[in-house]
């Protein structure tokens, strides 16, 4: 999910560029019919599909009194956009819940000063200033439950911390999300204090709850950003990135819904991050910096990780936040290649057939230089 | 589209053919093929092709059941234009004797004026506005005086200063300066220090109706020296004390000199015409504040390229340019668009405008515009079909997004369904007939799949279509009509400002880089879609796929900056160019020739 951009812009770091593919592939052999879905507003981003793949839940600045993502519902028969959330505050990371009307997400709303950071941050930018993307981890965000037919929202997570980047499991009975509450619900180390101040993303870890909200459970404890979880289409494995202390690579990772056999799936030497299980089960897509350090592009793996990642796209700009439709014929992702520094969404054609085979063609994995 | 200044730059990249299947089912493909087709001989406005393009439109618009617009009796709207201009034998006469002869400007009025004659340097007024402090005229007095003046500006000002003088060293504006001052006639002469020295300036292709109220002529560096004779001073010195810029050096009266300047130009009239028609609303639209939607191409081109507009090699020049792309493009998506509206339900009345005249300048727009048969702001918007047969990638371009702030959300809406890869771009200043209608305030959006090898010449031909794709643009516009026909608001319409100073011309253009910039991407610098073979841009190793970065020290954030930059470049002079080749920057030097 999307709340790494913040590391990615922010960090410097020098990934020397390796060598590209092997075999010669090309974006349109993956991807074709490329089309934009968002225009309107300033940046929009992180589409998930409806089980039945007719909508798309995504975040999107586009309200005129609010500079922050708000929450949206996109038709893709009727071409109509629809607003969630509350559009107050800042929210993020929506999941359609299967076999409900409910949406989760996570926002800030309930904080009473929502409205002052919108202003201040408008002021800012008639300023005439402008600051790179950065996502602030702000500890008031948490997590929502919304239902389309009552309009009701649900609180689901109350504790001090961020609270968020949630998806379903697909019975819809269970939320895998990512939480920063470990940096408030104890005593921090005067090093710990430091860190959380300069970066809170280390104290992020990944936690699995009932879909009303109890039985609360974390998953990771390994120090560093773990986030973005979501699980596989048969429900049976959650995958997720893992960064390194200093939050400067990530890895792609996979393991059981009860936290057991945690394994490693990506060894890219970069930052590795937004995975999303393909629904075939053989092949998860993911964003990487591999080839050069602002330069994110799409990537797939095998589900066991054996191969080294194979390029998906090829286009200027950032391309991240990949997630395949229900049926595996289509991709929404997040990109900067229509210009511009602002994401918006996109949608092509996926060639199943042709990612499988260049996964199998793709050489074994070699170890990264650490 | 029409060739601008933006575009004089295109010449030959290599052909590429792109091949569509013949038995392919396409609405539009009929169009195309009747429009681009020899016997009408590229469609040059006021021309026979013309004619029988207009008799196809206006078939078509019959057959769909539109009609004329209330209160006219006929689909065509006529318009006057001017289709050339040549000298109709201008003199300058005076004591002495002036070998060599003059040459109206093509703008000038007809007429004979007698008078002394006042030297007025470069003949350049800065505006005020501009801060700069550079006026020919603040010492003299030329009232009911010939001025004579140097073509150009200043040889040899610093880089900064060439670029603000040559934004008002254009004839056309030195013309205006001379008028407003009182002067009764202005003589041109090509100073023996600037390129072309001593030359006739040539009558470029003008298309004004008539003269810009005063007589202007060039003449011959001999005629200028003889008019300096007996007054103690030259041509060529008087030249070098002013070509330093400095503001302080100051024209002068020519003491004992008078002459009769008879200027002389022949305008050859054409009558074009726009064939306009409109679909009725199918409900009352009586509630509604602005009760039509517009729809509109141009479906004039080249003809044989006699307008002097055509990129054709020597090899094909006065061939007939069939102008597939453009605009037969445009032209069938807007009888597609219209036979699709025709079909169904309206809750606005639908314009529907083929315009001619576009590829010499805007001017069946402009005439439509003008002497509007309904009130322009009864058009709750306007679209504009400009070659929309290339597509790529699926990369459809929708200019003048800017115009309204209602379009974002309606093209978002519509291209769901559409499925395009959109290139958005706000402004509305493009060279096609949005242009008109953004001057008009009409909420407007043009529609645009790109420059190809093709643009300008005879290979623009119907069998380069992708059909299948110019149907998809035709679906996506006219679903976008049918959202604004049933929204009970009209897009608000809002001002975009220029980036470049209307009615200011360019002496820049007589640099010449041979470079082709592509207008289709929002890509920060100037993209290059080609260079002109043997130019100083292919010279410098320049190629397709680079992006202009920074010239002689000015950064290029777009075709502005780029034109801008060019007027502070001299002739022969290396600049330093920096540009991006897939990502890295490269340095290199260009040396820029003159544009004859």
């Amino acid at each position: 999910m999307s709340v790494l951009r913040t590391a990615i812009v922010t960090a410097v770091l020098v990934v020397p560029v390796v060598s590209q593919q092997p075999a010669s592939y090309q974006e349109r052999d993956f991807l074709t019919r490329v089309r934009r879905l968002t225009v309107e507003g300033r940046r929009a981003g992180e589409g998930y599909w409806s089980p039945d793949g007719k909508r798309l839940v995504f975040e999107s600045e586009r309200e005129p009194g609010n500079p922050f993502f708000q929450i949206y519902v996109l038709d893709l028969s009727t071409g109509e956009t629809t607003r969630v959330s509350p559009g107050l505050g800042k929210t993020t990371c929506p999941f359609f819940r299967p076999g409900t009307d409910e949406i989760e997400f996570a926002s800030t709303h309930a904080d009473p000063k929502s409205k002052q950071y919108q202003d201040e941050e408008l002021a800012f930018r008639a300023s005439g200033k402008e600051r790179r993307y950065a996502w602030d981890y702000d500890p008031e965000m948490d997590i929502y439950a919304y239902n389309e037919k009552t309009k009701a929202m649900r609180r689901l997570t109350t504790a001090r911390g961020y609270d968020a980047e949630g998806s379903y499991s697909p019975d819809g009975q269970w939320i895998v999300f990512t939480s920063m509450r470990d940096a408030y619900n104890r005593t921090l180390s005067d090093a710990e204090k430091k860190q959380l101040e300069t970066d809170p993303s280390y104290f992020a870890e990944i936690y699995i709850m009932r879909a009303d909200g109890s039985g609360q459970t974390r998953l990771t404890t390994a120090n560093g950003y773990d986030g973005g979880p979501f699980f596989t289409q048969d429900g049976k494995k959650i995958v997720w990135r893992r960064f390194d202390e200093k939050g400067l690579i990530a890895d792609v990772w996979m393991m059981n819904p009860d936290g057991t056999d945690q394994r490693q799936i990506t060894d890219f030497g970069s930052m590795s991050w937004a995975p999303y299980m393909h629904p075939s089960g053989q092949y998860i897509i993911f964003a990487s910096n591999k080839l050069g350090f602002e330069n994110f592009e799409l990537f797939m793996v095998d589900a066991a990780g054996t191969k080294e990642p194979v390029r998906v796209t090829y286009s200027d700009g950032f391309d991240g936040l990949p997630v395949p439709s229900p049926d595996g014929k289509q991709l929404a992702w997040t990109s900067s290649r229509s210009g511009g520094a602002a994401g918006q969404l996109f949608l092509a054609q996926w060639n199943h057939e042709k990612a499988l085979e260049a996964i199998r063609t793709a050489p074994p994995r070699k170890p990264s230089k650490k | 589209m029409k060739r601008t200044f933006l575009f004089s730059a295109i010449s030959a990249v290599s052909a590429v053919a792109v091949l569509s299947a013949a038995d392919t089912p396409s609405r539009t493909r009929r169009h195309v093929e009747t429009l681009a087709s020899t016997r009408l001989e590229g469609r040059l406005a006021g021309s026979n092709g013309e004619k029988l393009a207009s008799d196809y439109l206006v078939e078509q618009l019959r057959k769909m059941g539109a009609k004329p617009l209330p209160g006219q009796r006929d689909f065509r709207l006529p318009f006057e234009f001017t289709a050339g201009t040549k000298d109709g034998g201008s003199t300058i006469a005076g004591a002495r004797e002036m070998p060599g002869g003059a040459r109206a400007l093509s703008f000038s009025d007809n007429g004979d004026v007698t008078g002394p004659v006042v030297f007025a340097g470069y003949g350049i007024v800065v505006p005020e506005s501009q801060d700069f402090g550079y006026d020919s005229y603040a010492t003299l007095d030329v009232k009911d005086k010939i001025v004579l003046v140097l073509r150009y500006f200043p040889e040899d000002a610093d880089q900064k200063t060439r670029g603000i003088l040559a934004r008002y060293a254009d004839l056309r504006y030195k013309a205006m300066a001379a008028r407003q001052h009182g002067a009764k006639a202005l003589v041109v002469v090509t100073g023996p220090r600037s390129p072309n020295a001593g030359e006739l300036a040539p009558m470029t292709f003008d298309t004004a109706l008539a003269g810009s109220g005063i007589a202007a002529i060039s003449v011959t560096g001999a005629v200028g020296q003889a008019l300096f004779a007996g007054t103690g001073k030259t041509l060529e010195e008087s030249q070098k004390a002013l070509d330093s810029a400095n503001p302080h050096v100051a024209g002068f009266e020519l003491s004992g000199v008078t002459a009769r300047v008879h200027a002389a130009v022949v305008r050859e009239k054409r009558t074009g015409n726009n064939v306009v028609a409109y679909l009725p609303a199918t409900v009352p639209v009586t509630t509604l504040a602005k009760p039509w939607v517009a729809i509109g191409a141009h479906y004039d081109h080249l003809g044989h390229g006699e307008a002097g507009n055509t990129l054709a090699d020597n090899a094909d020049a006065n061939k007939i340019h069939f102008g597939a792309d453009d605009n037969a493009s445009g032209s069938s998506a807007v009888l597609d668009i219209a036979a699709t509206l025709a079909k169904q339900p309206r809750r606005r009345n639908v314009l529907v405008g083929f315009w001619s005249g576009e590829e010499l300048g805007l001017i069946g727009s402009a005439a439509f515009a003008s002497a509007p048969p309904l009130p322009l702001d009864s058009l709750a918007a306007y679209l504009n079909f400009d070659m929309v047969g290339r597509m790529q990638d699926n990369k459809l371009t929708v200019q003048a997004t800017g115009t309204s702030p209602a379009w974002a959300k309606l093209i978002e809406q519509t291209n769901i369904a559409a499925g395009f890869d959109l290139l958005l771009q706000t402004d509305p200043y493009q060279p096609t007939d949005v242009s008109t209608f953004n001057s008009s305030s009409v909420p407007c959006l043009s529609f645009f799949t790109g420059t190809h090898a093709d643009y300008h010449k005879p290979s623009d031909t119907a069998d380069k279509i992708d059909y299948e794709d110019l149907d998809r643009v035709a679906d996506f516009a006219a679903a976008i009509v049918r959202r604004l026909e049933d929204t009970a608001d009209a897009p608000q319409f809002t001002k975009v400002e220029q980036q470049t100073q209307p009615g200011v011309g360019r002496a820049g253009t007589r640099i010449f880089t041979g470079t082709i910039p592509d207008y289709s991407t929002d890509v920060k610098g100037l993209l290059l879609s080609g260079v002109i073979g043997g130019g100083p841009a292919e010279q410098s190793g320049l190629q397709k796929g680079d992006v202009i970065v920074e010239i002689a020290g000015l950064t290029i954030a777009n075709i502005y900056d780029y034109m801008y930059a060019l007027d502070a470049l001299k002739i022969g002079q290396p600049a330093k160019l920096v540009y991006l080749r897939q990502g890295r920057r490269v340095e290199t030097m260009l040396t820029p020739a003159a544009r004859k």
